[in-house]
């Protein structure tokens, strides 16, 4: 196996270990009355999704990676 | 018309503009009688930074202005939307796009010691069998080689890398979603999507879902979408490996075989393209999870699967055939790409309330049947300065391998591989993105922001397998970009 291709199924197993490793574990997570920080605008996962698409659409062009937060589509000629 | 149009649109935005700023005012006039601090409320009001508008529906605008260093691409991308969220959860979106990118793009040959030419398959002009085109560089020409066809003629300095300066196009897209608050942890959503340009045309169609358990920490959300794409130069697309029209001034005319005498003419990708739509399906399915760790810490992670089947080639991208000693050039050849490609990612996504500011951490793994391996980081911190203004610095790093069918050049004599690019976009090479971004946060539901950026490519300039003169020349394609954004955004 070559060494680029072990370490995505490295970063693969990791990222998902530690997923599953704090979705199973009992502590997480808030009450509802503890939203306060969460409810933020500057806390949101995409918080400006306009610029997200400019970026994605620039890399998508410029690069040869796609895909990732969403679909690898990228509905232009561009790549 | 067009004018009245326009003026009712205007009339209608000011007007929304209008309600937000009564809106504001009525909000925060009882708190702050003072005139100069009311305004300053009114528009600048406190609290503003709060996620989540039922039955609001938000217009949210921006333009991208994009130029890479060198004179090469330019774009101007402005886009408008709105989500029309009612009470219960449902949401009806619909976004505009339009992209115009002009400029010069690396056509994929290498730079040489002398001046080179190339010609290009071009559509018919409309009278007469020479003209010249009026382009960035006013350097094309387009003359009608008889018992050929039209063909448009560009030269390239000596020692430069050879671009293409006739690219123009303009992208209109529009996006539509709708999502369905199915029940109080269930939702659904599909969109459709439709890009046009010159000289390719895209329709995709999503559908997905997303659910909440453990009162809501946990989200769980699958997507799939269906993109089927047309490419449509004017001229048709090149049979794949074929010569190009024209040919290096300075041609090899080794023993290993160049082809014809010096500098003729060889109508071969004239001839031989194929004139109807060249089509390519891409399925992606996205799986993913975001979980809340406590107040200060919200994660996102998905995998992303993707196949692509269908014609891949860049129609327009050539690569040179060299001397295996001198390094000149003695030919340029279509490029060909194979027609699957399986890509797969994982992305991981961190938002951390540190103190008073906001961390956005990121990382994606990507690894694809083409051979190309990447792993990208990304950061940003947004730093709330006051109530309504926050400044956020970006920076990304990305780096990739290459595709296993990349090559610089091709060697006279040496066997003709089936897939072979030169396309930088497939090299190895990294990139590295810093950027600064700030906010205001106006009325009581908008932003203006504004996000000024560099984008740096580093790769190998003189790379170990150059032949003869090419050792001596800068191979390196990689792009040098800056990018201004600015976009404005609020509810009502």
């Amino acid at each position: 196996m070559k060494p680029d291709r072990k370490r995505g199924w490295a970063v693969l197993l990791l990222a998902s270990s530690l997923s599953l490793g704090l979705t199973g574990c009992s502590t997480i997570g808030v009450r509802p009355w503890e939203h306060d920080l969460l409810a933020k605008k500057s806390m949101q996962l995409n918080v400006a999704p306009n610029v997200t698409a400019f970026h994605e659409h620039v890399e998508f062009s410029k690069e040869g990676s796609a895909g990732g937060r969403s679909f690898d589509g990228g509905g232009c000629g561009c790549n | 018309m067009q004018l009245t149009r326009a003026t009712g649109t205007l009339r209608k935005t000011l007007g929304l503009l209008t309600a937000n700023l009564l809106a504001a005012t009525g909000a925060h006039a009882a708190t702050v009688p003072d005139g100069v601090a009311s305004i300053a409320n009114a528009v600048f009001g406190a609290g503003t930074d709060v996620a989540g508008d039922l039955g609001r529906t938000r217009v949210d605008s921006a333009v991208l202005v994009y130029q890479e260093a060198g004179g090469r691409v330019r774009a101007i991308e402005p886009v408008v939307g709105a989500t029309l969220n009612r009470a219960n959860g449902d949401a009806i979106s619909v976004k505009f796009t339009v992209d115009t990118l002009t400029g010069a793009t690396p056509n994929g040959a290498l730079p040489w010691l002398t001046v080179q030419s190339f010609s290009t398959p071009a559509a018919a002009p409309a009278s007469g069998s020479t003209a010249t085109v009026t382009s960035a560089s006013g350097k094309s020409t387009l003359v009608t080689i008889p018992g050929v066809g039209p063909v448009r003629q560009y030269t390239v300095p000596a020692k430069t890398l050879p671009v293409d300066a006739g690219f123009m196009d303009e992208r209109r897209a529009i996006d539509l979603g709708f999502t369905k608050q199915w029940s109080e942890n269930l939702r659904l959503s599909v969109g459709l999507s439709a890009s046009h340009e010159r000289d390719f045309r895209s329709t995709s169609l999503s559908g997905g879902f997303s659910r909440d358990f453990n009162e809501k920490n946990t989200t769980v959300l699958a997507g799939l979408n269906l993109e089927f794409d047309e490419s449509r130069p004017s001229f048709g697309t090149p049979v794949p490996l074929i010569y190009m029209v024209g040919r290096g001034r300075e041609a090899d005319e080794g023993p290993e075989g160049g082809r014809e005498g010096s500098g003729r003419v060889v109508p071969a990708a004239v001839v031989a393209r194929n004139l109807s739509p060249a089509k390519k399906t891409v399925s992606s399915l996205v799986v993913g999870s975001t979980q809340v760790i406590n107040r200060r810490w919200l994660t996102q992670i998905s995998y992303n699967l993707g196949s692509s089947q269908g014609y891949q080639t860049d129609p327009y991208r050539i690569i040179s055939q060299v001397n295996r000693t001198s390094g000149a050039p003695s030919n340029y050849l279509y490029e060909s790409r194979p027609r699957s490609r399986i890509r797969q990612s994982v992305y991981w996504d961190n938002k951390l309330a540190i103190g008073p500011t906001f961390a956005d951490l990121s990382v994606r793994g990507y690894h694809d049947s083409w051979g190309i391996n990447s792993i990208t980081i990304g950061a940003a911190e947004r730093v709330p300065l006051k109530s309504w203004v926050y400044v956020e610095p970006q920076a990304r790093y990305y780096q990739q391998t290459a595709a296993n069918f990349f090559r610089d050049f091709l060697i006279n004599g040496q066997a003709m591989p089936t897939f072979v690019s030169s396309d930088g976009r497939l090299a190895k090479f990294s990139a590295a993105t810093v950027g600064l971004k700030v906010g205001l946060n106006l009325f009581k539901t908008g932003e203006l922001y504004i996000l000024a950026e560099q984008y740096d490519q580093t790769g190998e300039h003189h790379p170990a397998n150059a032949v003869g003169s090419l050792k001596t020349l800068d191979l390196f394609s990689g792009v040098s970009a800056t990018s201004v954004i600015v976009g404005y955004s609020f509810a009502f």
